[in-house]
């Protein structure tokens, strides 16, 4: 199982970088993870996108569609992949602590 | 060898193989001269030269001493010389898996260079479906498997998110192109598109499909899209099971059936293309009474029969084409995409090998959905990496979402700075929409303060190039187009043009940065710059640089009047608003 480290933060993710016990997350965490994911920064606009991810997933357990997030967040399509290069399956749902998306992703 | 002492898996796995011995796999299994030709053809072999066990040969004869043991008459006569030794264990067939589904991705590059005709992908698709039958499979194609069976996708989407999305999509194609008539048809009956999606397009990256509604709308084409049977991809090609593949499948058929659809297309998925088009009539063992076609021919039809004009000089960037390998060795779909690649780009670059000859994007037979076999599927991407990098292009175009997906995993382990992208996307980015005119009414002589003018518009909403553009040119500007950075700079050191809008949100760089290159050239510093943009509070971005704050500053939404105002200002030329130019 591969230890992802970065500054004070050590855990324990997939091959592909996901977190493998999702319930650990926490806002620390999430910093760190977006560093991979190109993201140096979490602004007030990543968080929203971010804790509405979160929400979601700790509801009903599956990453939501991007039209779910879209029309919550108020963010258009455009705006997620500006948030997000690698976008909102790889990168957003990977810093939001959730596990890797199903399927050819 | 009693059966006593095999596990009950093991005796199905052996007894189902029997089932599934048709001629080419047969032909496949004896026909092995092990010469070693395929050695080097693999991808992982080339990524890892001291391991044999990668070895497309090696490999084979791992499924071939089964077979051989079992159903072969040498492997009886002498086992020992054949190689012939059965399953036995759960370990076994464990050790089965790690190299069906985690040492090979199905991309039949070895078979095109085997001198015997050996298909090892085909045996390899065999025994990972004899192991599914077991349930011995990474965890990540029991998931989608599970999800195809049960919800009809392989992402578990529900009919009402899909439809949702579909119409979400709409009502941004008929904002953009000021059109209600613009939409998504769904479930319209005798159309001659029925159009086919990947799940992925609908859940995380819906803007491919409306780009696609898009083209068939600019092409006025009689499509649709099925309300079900829309997913086009089919696990049961990477898994092995023709059962899935066939229930997948026959769900297509029959929805373009009972829609009474003359096409069925196929957006850009090399697996599905292959899986609906070439495999699902013989696993659903179904007729089907209309065509099926890649969008991609799709697109390159409509360009040449004139039913949508595109400008390639919208496409700038270079790029290079990766052909997926179901797409090119397995169905034969090399040309098309790279006559319609040339119509929409204008600097295409080959890569080598290509065609059936180019290399996985090592993400296919599934491999992107097994995390478990991630750290080898990367390792065996620095072939693919080297190759992507060799050609100099700034995106790889690629007619497969597990490619799309696969390279862009390359790109960023081997840190290429590439983009991904794909065909629909920049037929649909080159696309001509012609204005429609709304007021037939001769405009004022007067309007002609601008004459002579040379403007270049930055932005990279078509629909605002075309309101500024036109403004411009009503009153007498020559204006020239750029829908991004890269365009930008390029007509900007070609044109040197009296006047420069530009955006700062753009996709590929930022206004910011564009400004800053500007200021920077020693010819186009002198160049007036006024920056146009929605995100006012971005413009820390601009003053912040160390360099000569652009003349002009400009927020989003303009007004004709306004805009005029700001652009005569700044070209020093006198402002008269003539009569009856109607104010926004």
């Amino acid at each position: 199982m591969p230890t992802f480290t970065h500054g004070d933060v050590s855990i324990e993710v997939d091959e592909d970088g996901f977190m493998e016990d999702p319930e650990s997350w926490n806002e620390e965490i999430a910093k760190a993870l977006a560093t991979t994911e190109g993201v140096e920064e979490l602004s007030e606009e990543h968080w929203k996108l971010v804790n509405y991810l979160r929400d979601y997933w700790l509801k009903f357990g599956i990453a939501p569609m991007i039209r779910k997030l879209c029309k919550e967040t108020g963010f258009p399509l455009k705006k997620v992949y500006e948030l997000f290069p690698s976008g909102p399956a790889k990168g957003a749902c990977k810093v939001a602590g959730l596990s890797k998306p199903t399927g050819c992703v | 060898m009693s059966k006593e002492k095999r596990s009950h898996k093991a005796q199905k796995v052996i007894e189902r193989m029997g089932k599934k011995l048709n001629r080419q796999v047969v032909g496949s299994l004896v026909a092995c001269v092990h010469c070693g030709n395929c050695t080097d053809s693999c991808h992982y072999v080339l990524a890892n030269p001291g391991d044999p066990t990668y070895a497309p040969a090696y490999k084979a004869d791992r499924i071939r001493k089964f077979f051989k043991a079992h159903y072969d008459w040498t492997g009886r006569v002498f086992p020992a010389w054949v190689g012939a030794k059965s399953l036995y264990t759960d370990e076994d067939l464990e050790e089965l898996k790690d190299t069906v589904f985690g040492k090979c991705t199905n991309c039949r590059r070895c078979t095109i260079n085997c001198p015997m005709g050996v298909d090892y992908a085909t045996f390899n698709r065999m025994a990972r479906g004899l192991l599914v039958s077991v349930g011995v499979m990474p965890e990540g194609v029991a998931v989608v498997s599970k999800d195809q069976w049960e919800i009809g996708n392989q992402m578990g989407v529900l009919k009402e998110d899909y439809l949702d999305t579909l119409e979400w999509m709409s009502e941004e194609l008929q904002g953009e192109l000021e059109d209600p008539n613009a939409g998504i048809p769904i479930d319209k009956e005798d159309a001659d598109i029925v159009y086919s999606i990947n799940p992925r397009e609908v859940k995380y990256d819906p803007r491919t499909i409306a780009d696609a509604a898009k083209i068939f709308h600019q092409a006025g084409a009689n499509w649709t899209m099925p309300s079900e049977g829309w997913d086009m991809t089919n696990f049961g090609l990477f898994s092995g099971d023709d059962d899935l593949g066939g229930a997948v499948a026959r769900r297509l058929y029959e929805k373009v059936s009972e829609l009474r659809g003359k096409k069925l297309v196929i957006s850009e998925c090399g697996h599905g293309y292959r899986s609906t088009r070439c495999e699902g009539q013989n696993w659903a063992q179904w007729d089907i009474d209309f065509v099926m076609e890649s969008s991609v021919i799709t697109m390159l039809n409509y360009i040449k029969e004139g039913r949508i004009k595109v400008d390639k000089t919208r496409n700038t960037t270079p790029v290079t084409f990766h052909d997926s390998c179901n797409n090119a060795r397995s169905c034969g779909l090399t040309e098309e995409p790279r006559e319609l690649l040339k119509l929409v780009c204008t600097d295409f670059r080959e890569m080598y090998p290509n065609r059936a000859e180019n290399y996985c994007c090592t993400g296919g037979g599934g491999a992107m959905s097994m995390s478990e076999y991630t750290p080898r599927r990367l390792k065996s991407a620095k072939i693919k990496a080297d190759q992507l990098a060799a050609t100099g292009a700034k995106i790889v175009v690629t007619s497969c979402h597990n490619c799309v997906d696969g390279l862009a995993d390359c790109i960023k382990h081997y840190k290429l700075g590439m983009e991904v992208t794909q065909l629909v996307n920049l037929v649909a980015n080159a696309l001509v929409i012609e204005k429609k005119v709304t007021v037939p009414v001769a405009e004022p002589i007067a309007a002609s303060d601008l004459q002579g003018r040379r403007i270049l518009v930055t932005d990279d909403e078509p629909d605002f190039v075309t309101f500024v553009s036109t403004v411009l040119e009503d009153n007498g500007a020559t204006v020239f187009r750029a829908y991004n950075a890269a365009e930008a700079m390029e007509i900007a050191r070609r044109e040197k043009p009296d006047l420069i809008t530009l955006d700062i949100s753009m996709p590929d760089k930022d206004g910011s940065e564009v400004f800053a290159d500007i200021r920077e050239d020693d010819i186009l510093k002198r160049i007036p710059v006024c920056i146009i943009t929605g995100q006012p509070e971005l413009r820390k971005l601009i003053y912040d640089k160390p360099h000569r704050p652009p003349e002009g500053f400009v927020s989003k939404p303009v007004t004709e009047d306004g805009l005029l105002l700001n652009v005569k200002k700044l070209l020093k030329v006198a402002h008269h608003q003539p009569e009856g130019v109607r104010k926004q």
